[in-house]
């Protein structure tokens, strides 16, 4: 530590990133409307308050709903083209697999809108199911990025092995493959749902009258009154999410220590 | 061994990777109980051969026969063969009882009958008592044992081994290569073992099939090889090799007279030919065993040419010598066995160098 500079850098980088997130809590357990210091007295009625807007409950299923089955859809997708693309080599591979992590890096309100477009062109209804579509998109992208990296430190000669033992190719990919890249899956699942569940703008563009969590949130924030129970709501995700980051970092890692590969980067 | 009938017959086999021709036109018979060895540098086709055997290359044309069938529409997982992988290939997840017993799966013996065929696996290998350990935390050493003991427990016609023992320590090395001699014994399967190590090969094999580029350069016993090379690439490859320039000046019913690179007329065998010679040009070879410095007081049996040491190499052991014979225009490597009692020469020492006709091999 000899650049104090740098020092103080680090820290006020750390403050300004988690500051905003530790207001959360603390407007959370706060009596009183207004979001500003000084605090009132401690209180939990805004927790309780969540639990009894049936709005809010209907938002909430509706972002499960969405995001279990993107996250499982997503995963499924990247399994496919994981395993394509680290087994074999086919012509215009690079092509194909760039355009499929493409919407990693494209403005989310252009596939957004461009969705809306196709979607009410074929006369597609809005509802959560075209969020699904949507988010089963976006979500793709990260679930290959993982899975590729459990695929890819998956010795080859494991399978040939489980086939030259007398195991058809099937088997030896139920046997053999799977488990090996199993932890890579349940960690592709776990941050395709994360990813999901807090995604607005696809979700504000596509889901019709049917709003999700954060679509929900958005709208609730034109009313004063509300924001205190948005605050708790807040702290919830925020707690879920890093729970469920941190469990798909542990699968992240134990699928490498179980294959024996060594830790080529990751998420977290 | 001629007795023995064939177990893997390639039949002009050609590889093609696109453009590439990794296989050029292999045409071998490997004998039924015979270890037999794939020996060449990285890239000259033998593991890509070995992998035709066991069938996860398919061939763009020719035939390999195993026992005597076509192996053209017969996949991997039907074929009489079985494979030791070069990485050990043991499944991380399973225990060394559920590997070893992996291919067992499918056999409709009993559940205790194929534990009674694991342990006999595991102690046949060494590993007696080992069946509850994880896989993931054995030795170099016990995974390549696992991979033998998961391999052979099939009782496959072929163990095709891929460089099973590249990635041990010397030590390990030289005490499993005797040991799979005694495996290979004692089960009586045809092994088929790919290494780019040419004393394993030597030590290990039955017969030898050098390989570079695709193509198959001599099939030989160890011997037969290491004595008479048929080309100077393989005898380079096989050992260490004088080559001197010479000169066929004549050729009569079985014998080849040779200016041989200043050392003089010589007489020798056909035999000491195996390439074909087309007259004038050509090149002898001879080992570094097959010449001796000569001492004070001793005299050479056959030739006996004076030379200057130029450089003395020191293995403790064996010495090896660089010396410049007198009207040879290149040093010439002598190994010899260092005797108590006897010191080693210095830099720049006159001394005498028998030879014999009969050791020198020639080349085109």
């Amino acid at each position: 530590m000899k650049f104090p500079a740098l020092r103080a850098y680090a820290l006020f980088y750390l403050l300004f990133l988690y500051a905003p997130i530790l207001l959360l809590p603390i407007f959370a357990f706060n009596d009183g409307t207004i979001i500003a210091f000084p605090l009132k007295d401690f209180t939990t009625k805004w927790f309780e308050q969540m639990f009894t807007t049936p709005a809010l409950a209907q938002a909430v299923k509706n972002s499960l709903i969405i995001a279990v089955s993107s996250s499982i859809l997503a995963t499924t997708l990247g399994i496919f083209a994981a395993r394509a693309s680290t087994r074999f080599a086919f012509p215009g591979k690079a092509g194909i697999v760039g355009l499929i992590m493409l919407p990693l890096v494209l403005p989310e309100i252009i596939v957004a809108v461009s969705l809306l477009v196709v979607l009410l062109g074929l006369g597609i209804k809005l509802t959560t199911f075209t969020v699904i579509l949507g988010h089963v998109l976006i979500c793709t992208p990260y679930a290959i990025a993982i899975l590729n990296t459990a695929f890819s430190s998956l010795d080859r000669s494991l399978e040939e092995a489980a086939y030259d033992l007398g195991e058809t190719k099937w088997s030896t990919f139920r046997l053999i493959t799977l488990p090996l890249v199993m932890p890579g899956i349940i960690s592709s699942v776990l941050i395709s749902f994360t990813i999901s569940l807090d995604e607005f703008i696809i979700a504000f563009f596509l889901a019709g009258s049917e709003p999700t969590l954060p679509t929900y949130i958005f709208s609730q924030l034109r009313f004063p009154k509300q924001i205190p129970m948005i605050m708790a709501l807040g702290t919830v995700l925020v707690l879920m999410s890093v729970i469920l980051l941190t469990i798909a970092e542990y699968f992240r890692r134990r699928g490498i220590a179980k294959t024996g590969g060594t830790d080529t980067g990751g998420f977290l | 061994m001629t007795t023995r009938p064939p177990m893997i017959e390639f039949q002009d086999v050609h590889k093609y990777y696109g453009d590439y021709h990794a296989l050029r036109g292999i045409t071998a018979t490997i004998r039924a109980g015979e270890f037999f060895s794939l020996l060449g540098p990285s890239g000259c086709g033998k593991t890509t051969l070995l992998r035709t055997i066991a069938g996860f290359e398919g061939i763009s044309s020719g035939a390999v026969m195993i026992d005597g069938k076509h192996m053209a529409h017969v996949p991997a997982n039907k074929r009489p063969t079985n494979m030791v992988f070069q990485s050990y290939a043991i499944f991380p997840h399973l225990s060394v009882a559920e590997n070893v017993g992996f291919g067992l799966r499918r056999d409709p013996r009993s559940a205790a009958e194929k534990t009674r065929a694991v342990d006999e696996a595991l102690e046949m290998v060494g590993l007696k008592g080992y069946g509850n350990r994880a896989a993931h935390a054995l030795s170099g050493g016990q995974r390549q044992r696992v991979a033998l003991a998961r391999a052979l427990i099939l009782k496959p016609k072929v163990l095709l081994l891929d460089e099973p023992l590249s990635a041990l320590d010397k030590k390990m090395r030289e005490q499993m290569q005797v040991e799979l001699i005694k495996l290979q014994r004692q089960v009586g399967i045809t092994f088929v073992l790919v290494t780019h190590d040419q004393d394993e090969a030597l030590v290990m094999s039955d017969r030898i099939a050098v390989m570079f580029e695709g193509e198959i350069a001599q099939l030989d016993d160890p011997e037969t090889l290491y004595r008479r090379p048929n080309s100077r690439r393989v005898a380079d490859f096989i050992g260490v090799m004088n080559f001197l320039p010479a000169k066929v000046t004549g050729e009569s019913n079985g014998h080849i007279s040779i200016e041989a690179g200043g050392l003089g007329q010589v007489d020798i065998e056909a035999a000491q030919a195996p390439g074909k010679i087309s007259g004038g040009e050509a090149w002898v070879g001879f080992r570094p065993e097959t010449l001796t410095i000569l001492y004070e007081g001793q005299t050479a049996m056959d030739r006996e040419t004076p030379g200057t040491v130029e450089e003395v190499v020191y293995y403790g052991d064996m010495t090896y010598y660089d010396v410049r014979l007198d009207g040879v225009d290149r040093p010439v490597r002598i190994s010899m066995r260092n005797v108590f009692g006897r010191p080693v020469l210095d830099i720049g020492t006159r001394t005498r160098v028998a030879w014999s006709p009969g050791a020198l091999v020639l080349f085109r």
